[in-house]
This record gives structure tokens, sequence and C-alpha cells, in this order.
């Protein structure tokens, strides 16, 4: 049975958890870091991964985005353990002028803030990626984007500090939080034993709520599934990820535009992402359900509709496999990175949707910044709890 | 399983995985068949671990000391077997 006592205890294994414990650890922190089955099983293995920066909305949402790319970098050199990380841009493209408008004043607004996003004409597209088809009517391109492997992401965090400062617990179902007359946090209960920890950073993901429950915090994070498709290995016929502009209406409700019906009802986007075994991920969806991970042979139909009419080429090749992912969703769009004023010691970071990824490097070093009491990088604010309430 | 299967031994064709590439995944952590396919790819290629999952869970049995049964198995998923992006998004697709 355990029987430890660490300054800060992570809840969840996947890339936000692996992520927090290992910047934890570098501020020099003592850190268990508890997941109830292995590392990256639950979403950071169900999903697609990369950094992107065309797909932020202006503001805070870019701000994290843009910095975490930057961490990206870092990290490359800093761990080990490789994680794939490839930076070679990436693009969203227009079927229609209405989409090519909202585009360039997307791209207008972010130039504003100072991100470099080019305007593409049709004809570039073509330069960029000679398989697309002809009929678009241009898109939007950041060459500072990046593709990496999630699940090696958080190997990479985890075998970076293992027994450096950080244990892991897979396998451990927390069972309870203690806390004590003063609602401080004051251990994690677990069904291996008891961890004293005056500290705790729920990770969970989709899972959030059930562990806030556990010391009274309500965690509005909602299931919100994707399916994607996985192409047999051919040669490299896409050079980076791309994505239908219709992806940023399905992702944001701000923006109107009309779509395919075929597609609307699962909320489907055409994204296609270069995969290191030379294969391709083809996606996705975006529908609320249970927290399920079964692939319905209707959104896979929408999917491959989507596919096929942006890369005709795939018309004539295989898909091998389809796989279902679950992201943790909240209403505005934005992560909780935050303490919980009401349980002094307990703090949340979850709620990425499908930015987990893309915003995991900044996540961790916000939040053990936080735990130092120190002055984080970006401004909390947007990210707090309070904001719910 | 041959007693004197050799490190640079395939397992799995697809992805061109080795016997040393599996056990140096167990040593890593991998208990199961799907953080073995995580850490080396094992079972990720053309044919799904059709040919070597089964070997996959003979070496996991032998170097951790457990039955084949607790080292799991892949999801299976849709498609069961490889099939074009052409006829799964086609007009004549039937639901």
């Amino acid at each position: 049975m355990i029987n430890k006592t660490y300054d800060v205890t992570v809840i969840g294994g996947g890339v936000i958890g692996t992520s927090v414990a290992y910047h934890l650890v570098k501020k020099g922190f003592s850190v268990a870091l508890i997941e109830k089955k292995d590392l990256a099983r639950g979403t950071s293995s169900h999903c697609d991964a990369a950094a992107l920066i065309v797909d932020k909305m202006p503001g805070v949402d870019a701000a994290l985005g843009y910095a975490s790319i930057k961490r990206f970098l870092e990290l490359k050199n800093e761990l080990s353990y490789d994680f794939e990380l490839t930076q070679n841009g990436s693009m969203y493209v227009c079927e229609s002028d209405q989409e090519m408008e909202i585009a360039s004043k997307y791209a207008k607004d972010m130039q504003a803030d100072g991100y470099k996003i080019d305007i593409l004409e049709p004809k570039e597209l073509q330069e960029y990626e000679p398989f697309i088809a002809k009929d678009l009517k241009g898109g939007i391109f950041s060459k500072e984007c990046c593709g990496l492997n999630p699940f090696k992401l958080c190997f990479a965090f985890v075998d970076q500090v293992n027994g450096k400062g950080l244990d892991l617990y897979s396998y451990t179902n927390v069972t309870g939080i203690k806390l004590n007359v003063k609602h401080e946090v004051e251990g994690v209960e677990t069904d291996k034993g008891f961890i004293s920890t005056k500290r705790i950073v729920n990770c969970a993901g989709v899972w959030a709520n059930e562990v806030g429950r556990m010391a009274g915090i309500e965690i509005p994070v909602k299931p919100r599934k994707g399916v994607i498709l996985i192409s047999a290995a051919s040669f490299p016929f896409c050079n980076q990820k791309v994505q239908e502009f219709g992806y940023m209406i399905s992702k944001f409700s701000e923006f109107e535009c009309k779509r395919d019906p075929d597609v609307e009802k699962y909320n489907v986007a055409f994204t296609i992402e270069p995969e290191a075994g030379n294969n391709v991920l083809i996606g996705s969806s975006r529908n609320f359900s249970d927290i399920s991970f079964n692939t319905e042979i209707e959104i896979i139909h929408a999917i491959a509709k989507r596919a096929i009419r942006f890369y005709p080429i795939l018309k004539e090749m295989n898909c091998i496999r389809s796989y279902a992912g679950v992201r943790p969703f909240m209403d505005d769009h934005l992560p909780l990175i935050t303490e919980v004023e009401k349980v002094p010691g307990y703090y949340i970071a979850t709620g990425h949707e499908g930015d987990g990824i893309s915003m995991a490097p900044m996540t961790g070093r916000l939040i053990a910044e936080l735990l130092a009491g120190e002055k984080p990088y970006l401004d909390l604010t947007p990210f707090n709890y309070k904001r719910l309430s | 399983m041959d007693d004197k299967l050799r490190d640079d031994e395939l397992v799995c064709r697809c992805e061109e995985v080795t016997v040393g590439d599996i056990k140096a995944a167990i040593k890593a952590g991998a208990r199961d068949i799907t953080e073995i396919k995580l850490r080396t790819r094992a079972g990720m290629g053309l044919c799904q671990g059709r040919t070597c999952e089964f070997l996959v869970q003979q070496i996991l049995s032998r170097e951790l000391g457990i039955s084949a049964e607790k080292t799991g198995f892949s999801t299976p998923r849709t498609p069961q077997r490889p099939v074009t992006f052409g006829t799964l998004g086609g007009d004549g697709f039937d639901k």
C-alpha cells in the first residue's frame, strides 16, 4: 500500500497531467502522478495532434496557443524521448467565396495582433499541396504550426523526470479527496493507499467533474466526441496539416456560414494530417455525447465524403482503421488553469476541448508558476474558475 | 514460441517491429497489447495486428510472467479490412 507524502499530487496521466507533473518537478516540487489506467490511454491517444496558430481566436486563445508552439520548440531539445515534433506549417482552405471572405478577415485580425498568417490565392494552394482539389477559392497559411505525436509527448514528459522528483502511480484509482476542517486539501485516497499532500491538480479531462465532486467542486466539462480515419501507408501526398475553413465554423459557433447538410448533423469538417508512419489521419466530427469511443458508420461516411472532396486522390486509397476520442469541452471555449478559492490547495487544469495537445506545454508551465507563487507568463484571469460562478 | 527468438527477428511485418523493440517497450513500462502498440507501432499497419498480435501476446506473457489473456487485445474497429475512401464516402454507400 502507498503511504507517502508529496508536495503536489497530479490526477490524470494524459497530456495535461504529464505536462503539469513535468513542469512542477522542474520547479523543485516532489510530485505524485496518479492515473487510473496507463499514460495517455484516454483522450491523448484518441486524437490527432498539432500545435496550430491558424485555428485560434484572436486574443487569449491565440496568445496561449502561440506561447505553446514556442515552448514545444524548446521541449524538442529539453526532452530526451523523441515525440516526433515537426514544424511544417498548416493551412486552412475555403470552398466558397463566403468562406474566403470570413477567412481573410480572420487572417487580417490575427496579422493585426502580430501573428504571421498568409492569405493564399487558389493557385498558391496547389504549390503547397499538389494533390488538393483544384476548385477551391483560396486559403490561409502559417508556417509556424507544428505536428507531433501526442502519446509520445506524454511518455517524453514522464520519462524525463520519473524517479527524479516524480513518482508515477498507474492503474491507481482516486476514491476520495481528504479535506481538513478549514476545507483545505490534506490528501488523496486511492485504491492502492493514501497520499498525503497539501495540493492537488485535477487534470482528469472529460472525467474532471468526478474528481471535482470528491471535494464538492462542480467542473462543467462536457464530452464532445470526434471520429478520425486512418489511411494505409502511402507515398507522401500531403505535406502538412490541412483543414477546411468549415472546421473553424464547426469549432466556434460565432462564424455563420452555409454548410453541406450531410455533414452538419455531426458537425463534420475535413482535416488531414501526415503522420510519422506515412499514414494520414483524416477527421473529424464534433458532437456532444456520453464518454464513448465507438465510431458510428454514419460519421465515418460523412468524414470520407469530405475527404475525397478535398483530396480526390483518396478515392482510390485505403482506410485501415477508425477511432474516436472525447474532448473536454467548455461552454466559453477557454480552459480552466486555476486555483479554487473555496478549497485551498485544489487546482484544476482541464477543459481545453480539442486544444489539449496544442496547449499542454504552456498549461504545465502556468500551473507550475502558479503553485510556485511566481508571476505567470500569461495573465490567468481568463482561465480562472471564478468566471463560472 | 521458440525459446531462441532472436532480438532482431521481425514480429510486426507491416511496421517492421522486432522482438528487441517489443522487449524494450516492456522495459519502458508497457504491460498490454495497446501499450506495446503506442510505443512501437506493432499492430498499427495494414493488417492491423492480425499477424503479430498473437506473437506480441506471447512475448508480453513470457517477459511479465502473466497469462496471455491478461495481455489484452487491440480494440476491433471499422473497417474490418482495408476499404477505399471512395467506397466509404461514395454516394452509393449503404448506411
